[in-house]
């Protein structure tokens, strides 16, 4: 493995948050790109535009170095290449149809400040792109059933969906936001602070009764849903803008109640990055990764490294920068 | 691709199924004895092969209601090895936990598998392929499958024995809903939704047909299933050589009508026996396991006759 990465601003750091992301991530993810120059699910895999999105998102918030530096820009030119025509990025390479993954491929390329022309006609497809419930079909029989239909929400609020045409979910929504949340608003194509807006609305529309979110049914059958650790890091993120609200602070104390129980490496650094960038005191990060990753190294996953390189990074600027709040 | 390659025959062109019922108490019984020495009288051609088995995990569990219990992944597991199977890999890619490592961990898969590298895939994040479906009953033309699952020859379907608050009930056939990927369909698998949800269940088992089922019926769950229903228990496992019939035997024990859960109702046309005739019972008898399964308002017409068309519930009066 590669080793002797340099991360920026390391004299700002602890020594022990610096020594696993130099130690193991850094040079993990280093290993894991692929010869084209994007990274597969797993070292060896084929490359993926999510998980290409994620490490190099992950450089993003590390690197100054020169060795980074370079992967980070064959990364991003692969990224490049493989934006379909009409400006959105399929899941896998070949997909003729784009999908959620475009608000991340248009995330990291903006977080590496290169490809403007290919970031914003990824946001144009976003900003065009229809989720299946808003439609006057779903708004109709949303306002005929007296909203007690089996999943009890307001279908008028239109996030993203997965894939085209199918409904809102909380994930796909938080990128898109946060993505918006990067660019300024007066470089925004038309609808984007539209749909930003009803974005952020659905996203509080989906929250579960105690705070928190699942993949997107707060009550199905008039049974609340359980919140789960992913979902409601994304939504957190992506409504920091809002971090007095009630919704808020609900939801980052459920995330603060379960987060000792936290048994995934993926949830740990999600959580710990979310907590950390809501300023909440949160317990030392390293020790608890590093044990998980003696459990199952991580299943050799590259998002899940990548986001440990995330939590454990000094710098997050796409998490944090905002263009300001939509009133 | 063995699961695909097996001929889709209409009911009278298929010769019967057998189905075996099998009483296990709790899961702190002998059950990879138990399932051996099943999974013997089936005599089933896995020597030398790669076996997949496809459990049901959902999410983090503590009342162990809602997953196929890990006793009985690693007993099959087990079992298989002892029959000669060359590789057994479980293979799940759960549809709204994007945390597959935070589940297997909750619900301690390592110990009843030893360390999961090699021995568990996460097929949310496996590499893929576009596959054409073999059956057209969705729109959906293609779907993108894992290559841990177009890569082995004896696919084994091992869900927990449950109602669905969407389907009716969720078995073997519905369990499979689980080989599509998440890193194409996102995290649930709307676009199986939209493409409706019975459609989407004879289109994928159509494709990867399992060769095998083995379902978790030691504690099942009724009501508002697959998630908030509450626990059953039954004591039951229940194996077979056709997915189609082994649920349907599980709808009888369950006293649901298997002709009126909607894709077991299509599933009978190419993709197995429904009808008790064609099915070779071994072990105990359905009738002398029947454990009725209370059912959401929505699935009251599923009840079967023994107590007078049921008793439907509603969901919000069944806390877990």
């Amino acid at each position: 493995m590669p080793d002797g990465y340099q991360v920026a601003d390391a004299s700002v750091e602890s020594p022990r948050r610096v020594s696993f992301l130099e130690e193991f991530c850094l040079p993990f993810l280093a290993d894991a790109q692929s010869p084209d120059g994007g990274w597969g699910y797993h070292p060896g895999s084929r490359s993926s535009v999510e998980s290409t999105c994620w490490a190099l998102l992950a450089l993003a918030s590390v690197s100054k170095s020169s060795e980074l530096a370079e992967l980070a820009g064959r990364g991003g030119d692969w990224l490049r290449q493989a934006q379909l025509p009409d400006g959105s990025w399929p899941a896998q390479v070949g997909g003729g149809e784009g999908c959620w993954a475009t608000a991340l491929a248009c995330l990291a390329l903006h977080a590496q400040g290169k490809a403007a022309q290919g970031v914003v006609k990824g946001l144009v497809w976003l900003c065009d792109a229809r989720s299946g419930e808003g439609g006057l079909w779903w708004r109709l029989r949303y306002r005929f059933s007296g909203g007690s239909t089996v999943v009890r929400q307001n279908h008028s609020l239109r996030g993203w969906g997965w894939t085209p045409g199918t409904n809102s979910w909380v994930e796909p929504t938080s990128y898109s936001l946060i993505l918006l949340r990067n660019i300024p608003e007066d470089s925004y194509p038309p609808r984007a602070a539209q749909r930003r807006r009803l974005g952020e609305e659905m996203l509080y529309d989906r929250m579960c009764p105690g705070g928190g979110w699942n993949s997107g049914n707060p009550l199905v059958y008039g049974v609340a849903g359980e919140p789960r650790v992913g979902p409601t890091v994304w939504a957190l993120l992506a409504l920091q803008d809002y971090c007095d609200r009630p919704q808020n602070r609900r939801s980052l104390e459920w995330l603060e109640s379960v987060y000792k129980d936290i048994r995934g490496p993926a949830s740990l650094a999600l959580a710990h990055t979310c907590l950390e960038t809501y300023g909440r005191p949160t317990p030392a990060l390293e020790p608890a990764l590093q044990s998980l990753y003696l459990t199952n190294q991580f299943f050799h996953h590259v998002p899940v490294v990548a986001w440990a390189a995330v939590a454990l990074s000094p710098r997050r600027d796409w998490l944090r920068w905002t263009s300001g709040r939509i009133t | 691709m063995s699961a695909s390659d097996s001929p889709l025959l209409p009911s009278f062109a298929r010769p019967p199924s057998r189905v075996a019922i099998r009483r296990a108490a709790s899961y702190e019984a002998d059950l990879s004895a138990l399932l051996f020495e099943t999974l013997r009288e089936f005599d089933l051609p896995v020597r030398g092969k790669g076996v997949l088995l496809k459990p049901n995990f959902v999410e983090a569990d503590p009342l162990g209601v809602i997953n196929t219990h890990p006793a009985v992944v690693g007993a099959a597991r087990e079992s298989f090895l002892r029959l000669g199977a060359q590789s057994v890999v479980v293979g799940e890619g759960p549809g709204h936990e994007r945390d597959t490592e935070a589940i297997v961990e909750a619900i301690r898969l390592r110990d009843y598998l030893g360390p999961l590298r090699g021995a568990f895939v996460d097929l949310n994040v496996d590499d893929v392929h576009r596959v054409r479906l073999r059956t057209r009953a969705s729109k959906l033309k293609e779907l993108y499958l894992p290559e841990t699952v177009l890569r082995a020859d004896f696919v084994v379907s091992m869900p927990k024995l449950k109602t669905h608050h969407w389907a009716g009930v969720t078995l073997s056939l519905k369990n499979m809903f689980g080989i599509v990927p998440g890193n194409c369909y996102g995290w649930p698998k709307n676009a199986l939704h939209w493409a409706g949800i019975t459609r989407a269940v004879l289109d994928i088992n159509g494709t990867v047909h399992p060769d095998f089922a083995i379902v978790d019926g030691i504690v099942g769950m009724e009501g508002n299933g697959p998630i908030q229903g509450v626990p059953k228990l039954c004591g039951l496992m229940v194996v077979g050589d056709d997915p189609v019939a082994v649920d349907a035997t599980c709808a009888r024990i369950m006293d649901l009508v298997p002709e009126r859960v909607d894709y077991l109702a299509h599933a009978a046309c190419l993709l197995g026996h429904l009808k008790e005739e064609k099915i070779h019972q071994l072990g105990e008898s359905i009738a002398s396991v029947r454990t009725p399964f209370e059912v959401l308002d929505s699935f009251r017409s599923l009840k079967g006759t023994r107590n007078g068309g049921g008793n439907g519930l509603r969901a919000g009066h069944m806390p877990r």
